[in-house]
C-alpha cells in the first residue's frame, strides 16, 4: 500500500479523522451546551419559586455533573489530538513530514493527553468525595501512549534536523 | 564564520557566470547560490570535483576556514 498519494494510508487515514473530528465536534458542542445548562441551572436555583428549583436541581445534580464535565474535557482533548494529527497528515501527503513544526505538534499531543489523563484523575477524586461513581481516571494504557508520543517528537524532530541538513547540502 | 566559500571570486576570476556554472556542474543556481552565499551546511565530493574541473581550481581555491 503506497505511504502518500490517493488510495495511500496518510489518505485513507486522514478520511477517517476528518469524519472522527465531525463527530467529536457535535458531541463536544453537545456536552458545552449541557454543561452551560447546567451551569445556568445552578447559578438561578437559588432565586426562582419552588417548583422552578426543583426542576433546577434535577439538573445539576453532582454525579451528572461530573459525568458531563468528564466527558468534556475528554471530548476537548480529543478533538484538540484529533486537529493536531490531521496536521500532521496534512504535511505527509503535501509536503514532507519532517518539518519543523510536525515535533512541536506531536509535543503538544503529549501534553493534552497528560491534561486530560491528570483530568480524569481530578474527576475521580471529586467524584469519591461526593460518592458519584466515576471510572478510575488513571489509565496506564494512556500513559504509555503519552511516553510513545514524546518519542515520535524526538524522532521527528531528529528528523526535521535532518531534512533541513539535506536541504542545505549542495 | 568557519568555512568560508569563496565561489564568487573564482567565478569572477574565470569570467563564468552563476547560470553558466551550474549548466556545466549539472547543479541547479538555487545550490549554487545556497553555496555562494555561505548557506550551505555540507557539501558532497561530487559537486566540488564537478566545480573544480569546470573552474579548474582546487577546491582549497574555493574553501578557505576562518577562526571567527
Amino acid at each position: 500500500m503506497k505511504a502518500i498519494g490517493k488510495g495511500s494510508i496518510a489518505s485513507i487515514l486522514a478520511t477517517i479523522l476528518h469524519l472522527v473530528r465531525i463527530v467529536l465536534f457535535a458531541a463536544f458542542a453537545g456536552l458545552s451546551i449541557a454543561l452551560s445548562v447546567m451551569g445556568l441551572a445552578a447559578a438561578i436555583a437559588p432565586f426562582v419559586s419552588e417548583g422552578a428549583r426543583i426542576a433546577a436541581e434535577v439538573l445539576i445534580d453532582p454525579e451528572d455533573l461530573l459525568n458531563v464535565a468528564s466527558h468534556f474535557v475528554t471530548f476537548g482533548v480529543l478533538l484538540y489530538v484529533v486537529n493536531r494529527l490531521l496536521e500532521v497528515l496534512k504535511t505527509l501527503r503535501f509536503e514532507t513530514p519532517f518539518t519543523p513544526e510536525n515535533p512541536s505538534r506531536f509535543r503538544r499531543i503529549g501534553i493534552a493527553l497528560l491534561i486530560g489523563e491528570a483530568a480524569q484523575v481530578a474527576f475521580w477524586l471529586v467524584g469519591e468525595a461526593f460518592d458519584a461513581g466515576i471510572d478510575d481516571g488513571i489509565d496506564l494504557l494512556t500513559l504509555v501512549a503519552v511516553a510513545a508520543v514524546f518519542v515520535l517528537a524526538e524522532v521527528f524532530s531528529e528528523g526535521a534536523s535532518m531534512k533541513a541538513e539535506q536541504d542545505l547540502t549542495v | 564564520m568557519g568555512i568560508a566559500v569563496k565561489l564568487d571570486r573564482m567565478l569572477l576570476e574565470r569570467g563564468m557566470s552563476l547560470t553558466e556554472l551550474s549548466e556545466r556542474v549539472g547543479v541547479t543556481i538555487a545550490n549554487l547560490s545556497i553555496l555562494k552565499t555561505g548557506k550551505a551546511k555540507a557539501i558532497r565530493f561530487s559537486t566540488l570535483e564537478a566545480i573544480c574541473r569546470e573552474l579548474d581550481c582546487q577546491p582549497g581555491d574555493l574553501l578557505g576556514f576562518s577562526e571567527d
